[in-house]
């Protein structure tokens, strides 16, 4: 039987090796799909490095079961989605809301959600341009964020199966994003645009009834929640009409699952964020985090994950033990990085992130479940990153900052992307009692000696 | 006069100019101003973003308020990093990407309703129709000139176009706005993508020793032109606004590729150039779609507002007449 042992980052040989060690039964208890049959997704990191992900040979992770799960669940996920189309289930595209739109598909009975532009990471993990230069090929220019490695594999149709419906949500959104969804459009496939609306702040001459605020203290007119909320009936309307369901206590059920999830989560960035030593690396804490877009498209599976990973991370922190020492520096990283290296990197150079901003707060805060549930998608979705002003991006930085919590701020940024070229400067200027490095992430396999010197520089500074 | 900045071809130049102030549209780029502008954000943010920062940084005791739109991420967001490098009012309209007319005529309930505070005027229907009459007869002006720039042979060149237009987009109606005849047999070409800025006209002027620019769609030449109010009303305003021939950032972009095919088309053009600023993501995006939709040959010119590269660039305009010239 597999036991924890005293937390450490490992390699993928070490992993193997450990894996020696997990029972038959162990693996045939981890299912996705709750399918005994071919949903086993349990196996050593090592697995999918044979598939093609080459950098998962650089890479150290967190020892424990519930990371191993985390890992095997989440490489599992392109096989999953075409596992889903053979076995009948409609696999459902959702684009650029990054958290919410799934919480509607969700609802719907055998319907997988799941994020083309979480392709972003591919050409990272496998070492290889294939999608960006098929990218390039189909008409996308080089100085544009790393999600378009999406549109090529739209066009390869290897790394995810045809969806049945794409929900693409534009609006105050990125422009490449939004340009890249049309040109998936343009591909043929039959795509339904949402409105994302501008969170403007209110101004001392607004009338403050027609205001409201989000619980994050977000405040915008209040007839936002009716725009965005219809857009949400109408992914209803369209999937109901696929389905021939629709059902709207399922889809309180939906939020009320997302909303589990949601608090799991914000339990593991806090305990993790206060413990003495980091219980949890922050590769993993990413792909945490990142799993409250849409559950990895297996909603209760991968919430069993992540209890896992919050009794992991619990017990860690209540022993005082973790994967880094004890003289690591806390800091805050804003925007994620494409490259899952650059974590990596980051705290073999002494760094030890607790705070973080992704570009996804919307799928962090709870969905209100007294209300209609599509008003209440709404409004959960008014707290959105990246629909508002930088300085209210940066807000729980900035508190974390006010309260001592972290000693530098590190910026990942992607060349040509809008929102990293106009929001960097005003990132540093609100944050400029701190040190702030802001770095551009290469093309993959290009982190040199040169961006390492820079961030052990940097962290230099920190100590 | 104080002017009122704004950054978009769908807010209404009429009511920002109800209020008193003098719309001046935010298209200044070159390469000195871009450079400063690096100061607020980074080098790979749009030029003509970086310009306006620059401009607006130096003269914003000139500016009473700022209007911007969402219709382009970068442009929304430098009104962002204005509001907090300045003491300018800031106004950001929300101009929805999709076919969404609700929100669109909410907005113009509302930035109606916010200029009106600034200035501390009531917008009321004789004020509304007497600036709609103002700024249309304006247009209309500007179009008999356009006209002339589309007929065939071609009587006006686009630089001179760009000279009047300019008076136009910077609410400057005392300006002498005739022009001279200019007739050229040369190949007749429709210009896109990014805005021309104020300081833009020499590449016009390179562009045009060779072709002649008979009709586009950019912003800071003939877009304004496609407003054509015909109810002087602020109903007659937001539907007029609305419904322009639409951005390349609306979604999805069937009506704009449909409307530069059509217009090349009408203008007789045997071919296209692509003017696009560096960073400018929607044109860039969109320009293999257009080549394949328009079916003409297209030269791309792609800049940072330097001229460093002319000498390459005629060479490329040459070898284009030669081959629209080879086809005909």
């Amino acid at each position: 039987m597999f036991e924890d042992i005293a937390p450490a980052k490992i390699g993928l040989e070490e992993w193997s090796r450990q894996f020696a060690c997990v029972s038959d039964d162990l693996i045939r208890r981890y299912t996705y799909y709750g399918n005994n049959e071919w949903g086993i997704y349990l196996s050593p990191p090592a697995t999918f490095m044979v598939y093609g992900a080459r950098e998962l040979k650089k890479l150290k992770y967190d020892n424990s079961l519930a990371a191993l799960r985390l890992w095997g669940f989440t490489f599992n996920e392109s096989e999953r989605l075409f596992r889903a189309r053979q076995n009948g289930m409609r696999v459902i595209a959702t684009m650029g809301d990054l958290g919410t739109v799934p919480v509607i598909v969700m609802a719907f009975p055998s319907c997988i959600p799941f994020y083309p532009d979480c392709t972003w990471w591919t050409p990272f993990f496998n070492e290889s341009t294939v999608l960006l230069d098929k990218a390039s090929e189909l008409g996308v220019p080089e100085a544009s964020c790393f999600v378009r490695s999406s549109l090529a594999a739209f066009y390869k149709r290897a790394y995810f199966p045809k969806p049945e419906a794409l929900f693409a949500s534009t609006g105050a959104s990125c422009d490449d994003y939004s340009a890249l969804m049309q040109m998936v459009q343009d591909l043929g496939h039959d795509l339904t645009w949402l409105e994302i609306p501008y969170r403007r702040q209110r101004h001392e001459e607004d009338d403050p009834e027609e205001f409201c605020g989000t619980e994050q203290g977000y405040q915008y007119a209040a007839r936002f929640d009716n725009y965005l909320a219809n857009e949400y009936r109408r992914v209803w309307d369209k999937m109901r009409a696929l389905t021939g369901n629709g059902d709207t206590a399922e889809l309180k059920r939906s939020i009320r699952k997302a909303n589990r999830l949601r608090r799991l989560v914000a339990k593991i960035k806090k305990t993790a964020g206060q413990a003495s030593v980091a219980p949890f690396p922050a590769l993993e804490m990413m792909v945490v985090e990142f799993g409250n877009l849409y559950g990895y498209g297996d909603i209760d599976e991968w919430t069993d994950i992540v209890e896992m990973v919050h009794n992991t991370v619990s017990e860690r922190a209540a022993k005082g033990t973790g994967v880094l020492g004890p003289d690591a520096v806390p800091i805050a990283w804003i925007t994620p990085t494409a490259d899952p290296l650059l974590l990596n990197v980051a705290e073999n150079l002494g760094a030890r992130i607790v705070e973080t901003e992704y570009v996804i707060n919307q799928a962090h805060v709870e969905i209100d479940e007294n209300i209609d549930p599509f008003l209440a998608l709404a409004r959960s979705f008014m707290n959105a990153s990246l629909i508002g002003s930088t300085s209210e991006r940066v807000r729980r930085i900035r508190d974390s900052v006010n309260q001592g919590r972290i000693k530098g701020v590190i910026i990942s940024n992607m060349l040509g992307c809008s929102h990293c070229a106009m929001e960097t400067r005003l990132i540093e200027e609100k944050l400029k009692d701190l040190p702030v490095l802001s770095i551009d992430v290469p093309a993959p396999m290009g982190i040199t000696e040169q961006l390492r010197t820079r961030i052990s520089a940097f962290m230099e500074t920190l100590r | 006069m104080q002017l009122i900045g704004y950054t978009c071809s769908y807010i209404p130049v009429e009511l920002l100019a109800l209020t008193g102030f003098r719309p001046y549209r935010l298209l200044h780029g070159d390469v000195d101003s871009s450079k400063r502008g690096e100061k607020f954000v980074r080098v790979d943010a749009c030029p003509m973003v970086k310009s306006n920062l620059d401009h607006i940084f130096r003269n914003q005791n000139d500016f009473a308020a700022l209007v911007g739109s969402t219709g382009c991420d970068m442009s929304r967001r430098m009104l962002d990093v204005a509001a907090e490098n300045t003491r300018i009012p800031v106004l950001v309209f929300n101009n929805p990407r999709t076919d969404n007319r609700t929100i669109f005529h909410d907005e113009i309930d509302w930035l109606t309703q916010r200029l009106e505070r600034l200035s501390r005027r009531q917008f009321n229907p004789a004020s509304i129709q007497n600036e709609v009459t103002k700024w249309e007869s304006m247009r209309v002006e500007l179009r008999t000139i356009d006209e002339r720039r589309a007929a065939n042979p071609s009587q006006v060149s686009t630089a001179s176009f760009h000279e009047v237009m300019t008076a136009y987009c910077q609410g400057a109606f005392d300006r002498d706005v005739s022009i001279c005849r200019e007739r050229a047999d040369r190949p007749r070409v429709y210009l896109l993508g990014s805005a021309i800025t104020y300081e833009s006209n020499a590449i016009l002027r390179l562009i045009e020793d060779h072709l002649r620019i008979v009709g586009d769609f950019n912003c800071g030449l003939s877009r304004a032109l496609d407003i054509r109010i015909q109810e002087p009303t602020l109903a007659g305003i937001e539907e007029t606004y609305y419904g322009q021939p639409p951005c390349v950032f609306k979604r999805p972009d069937r009506r704009f590729i449909d409307h530069v095919r059509d217009e090349t088309r009408r203008l007789n053009c045997t071919g296209v150039v692509a003017w696009t600023l560096d960073y400018c993501d929607a044109y860039e995006f969109e320009l293999r779609k257009i080549e394949r939709t328009i079916d003409l040959p297209v030269l791309r010119i792609r800049s940072d507002f330097s001229l460093q590269g002319s000498s390459q660039l005629r060479t490329r305009i040459e070898a284009f007449v030669e081959m629209l010239c080879s086809k005909t």
